[in-house]
């Protein structure tokens, strides 16, 4: 696996086993995390079993990010698109929750193909109401309408009270991620890591994706912004998106993978410190291998003589050898 | 505060056939997944002879950087493996014990990222491991959880210890039982008293659920079924986890059987994986054949013949005299290979025999001056027997009392992986 998924595995699996099985309606009532603190909570009843509630907690979002009654800017009106009469937003939500909705399984469409493409749409909400600020910003970019806001510093949530920036221009979007890590080996894999993948960028075959830059120190955009973004100890990425990284289908792709950034990076550091493991296994193993062939030859015949690694003393030879030792 | 505590622990247990993970506070896992790797290992044994040249060395050695995320975990890899030759399937736990220390990274890394998609730093973790493995071994998970994963806080928890806490909530807590687990690779018999367990008194016993699977396997070969060779243990395998039974008396059965077929025998059908022809099968006496190796072992092999009924009393008659009335009380099964149909009833009425026949014998002894109190026998079953160490896990990672009970990684961090070798019993244990 090199890029997450957008939708939530387990969410799929509650939500699929409960289609397949809705004459044998359950008690349901399950709970999950995710990365950047997403939580899902999930209840079902048995006496009414096409109705599912669906509670999603956000990460709770630094000051100077913008939040409506509890979700990002655009995100109710985003859900009503994508999902349209299954989904029913519920106000207020849960107690400590930021959004709730009421699923409706008997209004899923009846031909399996559709009904399995909603229920992945279901899974994939957080990529719904997360992004819905900058899938707005990105759709302006395409659009030739008049355009509003350019050149203005926009601050998206994130992690919890950590966010990223978007300064939307006439022809581009540019994006910047400060990156915080909390372990100081983090850190050092992560900038290296960056120094590599912006490297990576360079290369033949990858000369139409977005440019990318990291650097140590906060690029001039981010003048105005708050201390605690600008602090960050694994440096700046930039992103810099063209109306051709967000035509037609590209948008709901391009949308995920910028808003978990940095959910990959930390996944990859991860990766990387575990094939570190690895080599450094390898490596001791053939280091023994190379310490028992310069063994001498007759200690290799008393292993193999002897079966068993401890050998009983007698209490004569216990006292042998502590006379000698002496 | 730290933010982590309160948010639910990952709990994952990891057994030799399946390995369950899911959310501390709720009821199933999310996940139950075969234990096993694909790894696409086609670079690792690649010559070096080309590595003078610059540029081909680098290409080479992004090939290996792409091979090393290239391989994944569960059924997928089951599917992966079968439909392309350089995957190899590698099983990191062997006999309850992780022997591929590579492959169970890279199995935790998945069950992670893939899976739970968490992110482990936001979450203390609660492992299982066998009540036979060794101290090095728990320091190795240790080191990998918090150097690789950099979790917060890691318990390690006896795998029998949370069978019995399983039961917590249905009535009250009761942490003294005998824990009789039978997994896919592993049986044991575990006395447990007030949560720590005798170590001195475990018994364990070299048939499991894979011997069930062989020895329906070698039935159903005997019988000469028209099973493909190739997939006769995959259809085993199956036929073990649908159809198999426990029965009360084998010739009783075996007569059952003989006079209404047509009630007993059952089919089997499937389609050959080379050509896709479908082919079907009977099935018949292994369906109780199969669990009773557990109860008559002579019929499945000569090295080993004791009833795990006797291995059971043998295993209480050893521990110590004032724990045995109450561990005969609370014999609890966990595992999936102890599922099968009235595997429970024919535990306890078996064992009940063994126990009636001592104290009668006691009682002839004494000469009838004095009456022997009877030993309550009572074998406990629940309906999350399968999951039911992970089910403990989670509810015991769901008290207040977990968190200050793990190691932390500033105590790792402080004193080192050694902290890992003892887990403490804590409240809400016993």
């Amino acid at each position: 696996m090199i890029l997450l998924q957008s939708p939530c595995r387990y969410l799929l699996q509650v939500l699929s086993t409960r289609v397949q099985n809705l004459d044998k309606g359950v008690e349901l009532d399950c709970q999950c995390v995710e990365f950047d603190d997403v939580r899902y909570h999930i209840q079902g009843t048995v006496k009414n079993p096409n109705i599912l509630l669906l509670s999603v907690s956000l990460p709770t979002p630094p000051p100077e990010t913008v939040f409506l009654g509890g979700l990002p800017p655009g995100a109710i009106d985003a859900i009503k698109a994508a999902y349209g009469a299954v989904l029913q937003i519920l106000d207020p939500p849960r107690d400590g929750f930021n959004l709730t909705v009421k699923l409706n399984l008997s209004k899923l469409p009846p031909d399996e193909e559709h009904k399995q493409a909603l229920l992945i749409k279901i899974a994939s909400i957080r990529e719904v109401v997360q992004g819905a600020p900058l899938r707005a910003v990105l759709k302006q970019l395409i659009s030739r309408g008049p355009k509003s806001d350019l050149n203005k510093l926009v601050s998206l949530a994130h992690r919890p009270n950590e966010s990223f920036f978007v300064v939307p221009q006439a022809e581009k979007v540019t994006l910047i991620f400060p990156m915080q890590f909390k372990d100081s080996i983090d850190t050092v894999l992560a900038t290296s890591f960056l120094q590599e993948f912006v490297e990576a960028r360079r290369t033949a075959g990858l000369s139409s994706a977005p440019p990318c830059l990291w650097s140590p120190s906060p690029p001039q955009e981010l003048i105005g912004a708050s201390d605690e973004a600008l602090s960050a100890n694994a440096g700046f990425v930039s992103f810099v998106i063209f109306p051709r990284h967000v035509d037609g289908r590209k948008l709901d792709r391009t949308v995920w993978s910028l808003s978990t950034f940095h959910a990959y990076v930390s996944y990859h550091v991860k990766c990387s410190e575990g094939f570190m493991h690895t080599r450094m296994r390898r490596r001791v193993e053939s280091l023994i291998e190379a310490l028992d062939r310069a063994k001498p030859e007759s200690e290799k015949a008393k292993k193999t003589a002897q079966s068993r690694s401890f050998k009983r003393l007698s209490i004569k030879d216990g006292r042998g050898s502590s006379m000698n030792s002496r | 505060m730290d933010p982590s505590t309160s948010r639910p622990a990952i709990v994952i247990d990891n057994g030799t056939g399946y390995t369950k993970m899911g959310f501390a506070g709720n009821v199933e896992p999310c996940f139950i997944l075969p234990t096993v790797v694909a790894v696409n290992e086609s670079f690792v044994n690649q010559p070096r002879a080309s590595s003078t040249k610059g540029s081909n060395w680098l290409a080479q050695h992004s090939a290996g950087v792409m091979a090393d995320l290239d391989f994944c975990i569960g059924e997928e890899a089951l599917a992966r493996s079968k439909s392309n030759s350089t995957f190899n399937l590698s099983y990191p736990i062997n006999h309850g014990q992780v022997d591929n220390w590579d492959a169970m990274e890279r199995y935790w890394q998945q069950c992670i990222f893939n899976y739970l998609r968490c992110d482990p730093e936001d979450h203390y973790f609660l492992l299982t491991e066998s009540p036979l493995t060794t101290p090095e071994s728990r320091e190795y998970t240790g080191e990998i959880m918090f150097e690789t994963f950099n979790v917060p806080g890691l318990y390690i928890a006896v795998q029998p210890v949370l069978a019995l806490a399983a039961g917590y909530t249905t009535s009250k807590c009761e942490m003294t039982g005998v824990v009789v687990d039978v997994g896919d690779g592993a049986t044991h018999v575990v006395p447990v008293a007030d949560g720590y367990v005798i170590g001195s008194s475990i018994k364990s016993i070299p048939i499991a659920g894979k011997d069930v699977t062989h020895f329906v396997q070698q039935l159903m070969r005997e019988r000469a079924e028209h099973v493909p060779p190739e997939d006769s243990f995959e259809v085993a395998r199956k036929v073990k986890e649908m159809y198999c039974y426990t029965c009360s008396d084998i010739v009783k059965e075996f007569n059952k059987h003989d006079k209404e077929p047509a009630k007993y025998i059952k089919q089997w059908r499937g389609t050959k994986p080379k050509t896709g022809a479908p082919y079907s099968c009977d099935i018949g006496y292994e369906r109780f054949l199969g669990p009773e190796i557990f109860f008559s072992p002579e019929i499945y092999s000569n090295d080993f013949t004791t009833p795990l009924p006797e291995v059971i009393d043998k295993c209480i008659q050893s521990a110590p005299i004032d724990t045995r009335r109450a561990l005969y009380k609370n014999i609890v099964l966990s595992g999936g290979s102890t599922m099968f149909k009235d595997f429970s009833r024919r535990l306890q009425r078996d064992l009940k025999k063994i126990v009636d026949a001592r104290v009668q014998a006691s009682d002839v002894r004494l000469g009838g001056e004095l009456k022997a109190q009877p030993v309550e026998v009572n074998v406990v079953s629940h309906p999350i027997q399968r999951y039911a160490v992970w089910f403990g896990g989670s509810v015991l990672a769901s008290t207040p009392e977990f968190f200050p009970a793990c190691h932390t990684k500033a105590e790792y961090e402080e004193y080192g992986a050694s902290i890992c070798r003892t887990n403490p019993v804590f409240k809400g244990m016993y």
